[in-house]
């Protein structure tokens, strides 16, 4: 069974009286353990498609089942909580409160989730620095940190409470190609690993690691198998 | 999100605005304080009042007028007898006795006629003191700070004096030393034809805040030789003196009731109607001095609410600056987990910390604040010759309740801008710049 069924997904935002199709009848099955990559040209609807799957959107209309759970039409509160055990979120712009320490960072998750006491709390986070090989950093801030770093205490805090799915929206578009393939690396252990991993990129050589490349153009997709 | 992380993060966010944070709660301060002190003004001013009215014993007086319909406070200045009304006599006054729950009555005589007191050192004009001789039964009266209430026995003519009128006879510095001292009582000038000087002596100093008035002197009715008339003196002959003849003719002027139990004062007073006479209770006076406390309290603590008022409106402010500088915050704390009622409740702790330290520190400044008006006022009453120190006092419970409004205030004003945090697109937020 797959980890995440799409059916038929849409997504509509209308402009100035004019409609945009950011999502037009997508149907894909995530199965576990896939490494899939979006690619597709700016404003295709990678992005929305991420969003909707992390359950940070919502579709207009079509069904994303989790679980025998329906995204589609799931309340905050089952949302939230899906995206807090579920999901982790890795961001092109590493999206990291910037007043918080990289442990602090990588337990938030942990915090808002209401799991565990604190010693409990730094324990996991530690664990997940040390997979991203940053434990030396714990105690620094972001803008103490280089571009990579920040992207893989960004990728610890995506994985600090074990999810199934890891969704990437482009992770690698703000650094350059060797940085960028060093947090590629990193994805792609934790996919070995056996999280699911979902890359949006428009990075080819990103594209070719991946098992399964999915195309999307105006919000509608053209598969394509993966070389790897 | 447990609670405790959410007041931890609520604090830290708090902490990263310092010089904001600080004013807002500035603000609330002052609206805390103005509140708390003048509230406390107001309660202390209160049992003041009671604790003056119980010192005298006037919360247990009831005063006995021939006319009917005045208030205590017109009662209290019925000093001499015109004969209207219904005359007060010494039958009235066993009647007035026999009334269940009285303890004691005493009929009240003025007397006006005196123009000055002599010590062995000083004289004092007394024209303007307040006279007032009464039953020597000890039980009416009870305002004594020094030497003792008159007795039956102070035949010889003992009186209670005031502490200013001690003071100006010579004792500023020994008010004990007044104890025991005579005085001489001279006549007014168009009174002495009919009376003699008299020689008094001073049994009793009473605290000045007694009677409303300072200049006060208490005499023995039944055995003072001040009012005793005299008639046909001449230069070769004693007069001939007799009791105060207005008395006999019109009547005591009023009669002080001393009751058993202050809440049943409203019960004397109707069988004091009953018998035909005014009657008016130290309660009501209580009660209505007291209402216009209250009324005054209302009013300043209105002002102190217009403070909170506007600091709440500090407060809202504060957090819809907070919400739109944390956007992107939001949307990051959003993807990784938080609910709408997460940060909900994130940014209404946040506020209601806001509140809670305004509270907090305004008791802590309006407690400096009572010190200093202490001190003040403890150099007042001192120069006034009362004994009370320190009446201005911060009743715990209104402490607790400030603490408790100000933060319900910061909490309700952080509720729009925490709403409207709760309410972002995760996705918009994520890409708020
Ligand atoms: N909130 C919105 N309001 C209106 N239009 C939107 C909104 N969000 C997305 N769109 C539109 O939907 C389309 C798909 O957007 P999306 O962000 O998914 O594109 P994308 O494939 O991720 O592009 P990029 O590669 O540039 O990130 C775009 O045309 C975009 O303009
Ligand atoms: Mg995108």
């Amino acid at each position: 069974m797959a980890l995440i069924q799409c059916t038929n997904l849409k997504k509509v935002y209308t402009v100035g009286g004019e409609e945009v199709r950011a999502l037009d009848g997508v149907s894909l099955s995530v199965e576990a353990g896939d490494f899939i990559a979006i690619c597709g040209p700016s404003g295709s609807g990678k992005s929305t498609l991420a969003n909707v799957i992390g359950g940070l959107d919502q579709p207009d209309s079509g069904s994303v089942v989790v679980e025998g759970m329906d995204l589609a039409e799931a309340k905050d509160k089952q949302l939230s909580e899906y995206r807090n055990k579920h999901i982790g979120f890795v961001f092109q712009s590493f999206n990291l409160q910037a007043h918080e320490s990289a442990l602090e960072n990588v337990i938030s998750p942990l915090v808002l989730g209401g799991v565990g006491k604190k010693k409990e709390r730094v324990e996991k986070g530690m664990a997940a620095l040390a997979r991203v090989g940053l434990t030396d950093r714990a105690k620094h801030k972001p803008t103490e940190l280089s571009g990579g770093q920040r992207q893989r205490v960004a990728i610890a805090r995506a994985l600090v409470n074990e999810p199934s799915l890891i969704i990437a929206d482009e992770p690698t578009g703000n650094l350059d190609s060797s940085r960028g393939a060093d947090v590629m690396k990193e994805l792609e252990r934790l996919n070995d690993e056996g999280i699911t991993l979902l890359v949006i990129t428009h990075d080819p050589t990103v594209a070719s690691r991946a098992k399964r490349v999915i195309e999307i153009k105006d919000g509608k997709i053209t598969e394509k198998a993966g070389a790897r | 999100m447990k609670f405790k992380d959410q007041f931890r993060t609520g604090w830290r966010n708090l902490s990263r605005q310092k010089l904001r944070t600080t004013l807002t709660i500035f603000a609330i301060v002052i609206g805390a304080v103005s509140v708390t002190v003048m509230l406390s003004l107001v309660t202390s001013a209160k049992g003041f009042l009671m604790s003056s009215f119980e010192k005298t014993g006037e919360d247990r007086r009831v005063i006995v007028t021939p006319v009917t319909g005045l208030s205590y406070g017109d009662a209290r200045w019925q000093t001499w007898s015109d004969g209207t009304g219904k005359k007060i006599d010494d039958a009235a006054i066993t009647a007035l006795a026999a009334v269940p729950g009285v303890t004691s009555v005493t009929p009240i005589v003025g007397a006006q006629y005196y123009d000055s007191a002599r010590s062995a050192t000083t004289e004092v004009s007394i024209s303007n003191s307040f006279m007032l001789g009464y039953l020597a039964n000890g039980s009416v009266m009870r305002d004594v700070t020094h030497g003792r209430a008159l007795e039956a026995s102070d035949d010889s003519g003992g009186v209670l004096v005031s502490r200013s009128i001690v003071e100006n006879l010579g004792f500023k510095d020994n008010l004990e030393g007044a104890i025991g001292q005579k005085i001489r009582l001279k006549p007014r000038k168009d009174f002495s034809e009919m009376m003699k000087d008299v020689e008094v002596t001073i049994v009793g100093i009473m605290f000045a805040d007694g009677d409303a008035i300072d200049m006060t002197l208490k005499f023995a009715l039944d055995t003072s030789p001040v009012f005793e008339r005299c008639d046909g003196g001449g230069p070769n002959t004693q007069p001939t003196c007799t009791k105060e003849s207005d008395v006999l003719r019109n009547g005591y002027p009023a009669a002080y009731i001393n009751i058993e139990n202050k809440d049943n004062a409203d019960v004397i007073v109707d069988e004091v109607k009953k018998l035909g006479y005014g009657g008016a209770a130290g309660q009501e006076e209580i009660n209505s001095q007291s209402q216009a406390f209250t009324i005054l309290g209302a009013v300043l603590g209105g002002i102190g609410g217009i403070a909170l008022l506007v600091a709440a409106i500090g407060v809202i402010n504060t957090m819809v600056m907070a919400t739109l500088e944390r956007t992107r915050e939001i949307g990051i704390m959003r993807a990784t987990g938080a609910t709408k009622s997460t940060v909900r409740s994130l940014f209404t702790v946040e506020a209601g910390v806001l509140g809670f330290m305004g509270g907090l520190f305004g008791i802590v400044l309006s407690f400096g604040v009572a010190i200093l008006l202490n001190g003040v006022l403890n150099q007042q009453l001192e120069d006034g010759g009362i004994s009370e120190r320190n009446i201005i006092t911060i009743p715990p419970q209104i402490s607790i309740i400030v603490i408790l409004v100000t933060t319900l205030i910061g909490m309700v004003a952080g509720r729009l801008p925490a709403r409207r945090a709760a309410n972002l697109d995760p996705v918009e937020a994520l890409r708020y710049e």
